[in-house]
């Protein structure tokens, strides 16, 4: 009586194994062997993941070397760079290209567009935080400043200025405060299409006395 | 017993109608935003409104357009001329285009640069001012002179040119001064420069808009924009008196220049160009507001009082206006480098009304 060993195969002896061809020995279609086709489709892995690394940290250096910046050509002043940055106070800032910048006595970006009477009294300027400064140079010129600590990016006096005057006041991100963020909050948010990104070399869009 | 069952109820409603004030609270914050502009995240303070002030009140409109506007098929547009046959010249794209009356193409004239300005004298020569210095063309378009480049400390830029008889006045926004020549180009003086002695406060041009003509009592009138007025010399450069105020409302000139433009009817008025908030008015010969051409309104997008959006199509809003021999008003539309015609509504051309009889 034998005992029949049921669901378990019976190994191969040597002899057997050499006259038969195992799945992995056998011939593909076109000459190769299945073993020589796995050998290939690993190595072609390995290649397309040492390519996906180098591309990724390649895309990281790449972004690491940008930043965002406004165009100011492109801006509209829409207040939505005060609204939507995600820092508390917004990293943009008004900034003011004195070379393009008329000194008048009368500006649309200091003064608001029915003022009271020319002078610098609150309730005649046009800043909801009192962030210019008005400062007398010569008659009948005077200076406008931008107090940094004051200014929360609204565009108020920028949409004055450009509306009115030569468009000296303009917005700027403050690389200072910038947290350059991947995916910056009020780039999403801009009607214009004026946020974008720029070497970090060269962090700032300027205006100069051509753009005037 | 009972009096701590009664304690505990009036604890119980007293909790109740507190959360009840709360959710009310909530809902009247957030559905009916109480505290600022719905989703805005900013108050009314932070917007830039201006639109109150581009509508005009429709009876100060004595004017009203002729027809369609001419397209002057420029895509960069600066100075309109009107000649005593209703030709209209515009200058613009190096060139210089003439216009029919009906607003076909008569005539172009090459340039070598962007013209800035032009004017059209009683022979029919044409003045044009090309960066630093005047060209002459006569009606052809053949070029009879090219007078010297200007100079100057900051660099000319020729914004306006008045011919009168014999008399040439260049407008130079560069160097903030008028440049007195003759019809040959021999330069005769200079006029407005800063002078105490002969209380000339001299010309304050914070932007590249600086217009003259001559008058009807024959003196040369130049604006000083930044100093909202229009200042009358003689020809030997003497000022003898000046017109125009700073108001934010449809009778001064508001923004920090303005106005930008201007040109004389036949009775000697103006009429004046704003920029900013664009809008074409005319004074009497003394200064005087006597009423609207047209409005924001009138001259942007239709029924809208649109202002401008970006810096460039702001800076581009300087409107020319030019006079033509049948007092028609042409204005120079910079942003849309369009013409338009008008002319004084019909009520309007038999008994004109002055500002005050407007207001009352």
């Amino acid at each position: 009586m034998s005992l029949c060993l049921c669901g378990r195969k019976r190994s191969k002896t040597v002899a057997e194994s050499k006259n038969d061809t195992t799945p992995l020995d056998t011939k593909l279609s076109h000459g190769a062997t299945r073993r020589h086709f796995l050998r290939d489709a690993f190595r072609g892995v390995c290649l397309a993941g040492l390519g996906g690394v180098a591309a990724f940290l390649l895309n990281k250096t790449r972004k690491t070397n940008t930043v965002w910046q406004i165009d100011p050509h492109k801006c509209v002043a829409c207040t939505n760079c005060s609204k939507y940055c995600v820092l508390e106070k917004s990293a943009v800032r008004c900034v003011h290209a004195f070379s393009i910048c008329g000194y008048c006595r009368i500006c649309f970006g200091f003064f608001g567009p029915e003022p009271f009477d020319i002078t610098e009294g609150a309730e005649n300027q046009l800043c909801p935080t009192g962030a210019i400064k008005r400062t007398f140079v010569e008659d009948p010129y005077y200076q406008y400043t931008i107090d940094e600590s004051l200014c929360i990016g609204c565009g108020k006096c920028v949409k004055g200025c450009n509306t009115f005057g030569n468009g000296s006041l303009f917005m700027q991100v403050r690389h200072d405060l910038c947290l350059n963020c991947n995916e910056c909050s009020i780039a999403s948010a801009c009607p214009s299409g004026a946020f974008k990104r720029v070497p970090a070399d060269k962090p700032y869009l300027l205006k100069t006395v051509d753009h005037a | 017993m009972k009096q701590r069952l009664g304690a505990t109820n009036i604890k119980i409603l007293a909790g109740a109608i507190i959360a009840v004030a709360v959710v009310i609270a909530v809902f009247v914050v957030v559905r009916l935003d109480v505290i600022g502009k719905k989703s805005s995240g900013l108050g009314k303070e932070f917007v830039y409104d201006i639109e109150g002030l581009a509508k005009i009140d429709p009876n100060l409109i004595l004017y009203e357009e002729l027809g369609q506007p001419i397209s002057t098929g420029f895509s960069e547009s600066h100075g309109i001329a009107v000649d005593s046959e209703g030709l209209v010249y515009v200058a613009g794209d190096k060139a210089i285009r003439i216009f029919a009356v009906g607003g076909t193409l008569s005539g172009e004239i090459k340039l070598i640069d962007m013209p800035r300005c032009l004017a059209v004298a009683s022979d029919g020569n044409i003045y044009v001012g090309v960066k630093g210095h005047v060209e002459v063309y006569d009606r052809g378009g053949k070029q009879l002179a090219s007078w010297p480049a200007l100079g100057g400390n900051n660099g000319s830029l020729l914004t306006s040119i008045a011919v009168w008889k014999n008399d040439v006045f260049v407008a130079d926004a560069g160097n903030r001064i008028v440049l007195h020549y003759d019809v040959n180009g021999t330069l005769v003086n200079r006029i407005g420069q800063k002078d105490k002695g002969k209380n000339i406060p001299g010309f304050v041009v914070p932007s590249p808009y600086f217009d003259l003509a001559v008058g009807g009592d024959g003196l040369l009138r130049v604006v000083n924009p930044g100093c909202h007025r229009v200042e009358a010399y003689t020809y030997d450069g003497n000022l003898e008196f000046w017109w125009g105020k700073f108001s934010s409302d449809v009778a001064g000139f508001t923004g920090c220049c303005n106005p930008v433009n201007f040109a004389v009817l036949e009775d000697g008025s103006f009429v004046t160009c704003e920029k900013g908030l664009i809008r074409i008015k005319i004074y009497s010969p003394e200064g005087n507001f006597v009423g609207v051409v047209a409005g924001p309104e009138q001259l942007l997008e239709d029924g809208i009082s649109h202002i401008c959006e970006t810096a460039a199509e702001c800076q581009s809003g300087g409107f020319d206006v030019a006079v033509g021999p049948r007092g028609q008003i042409f204005v120079l539309d910079t942003i849309k480098n369009v013409v338009r015609a008008f002319s004084k509504k019909k009520e309007q051309a038999t008994k004109p009304r002055s500002h005050k009889e407007i207001i009352n």
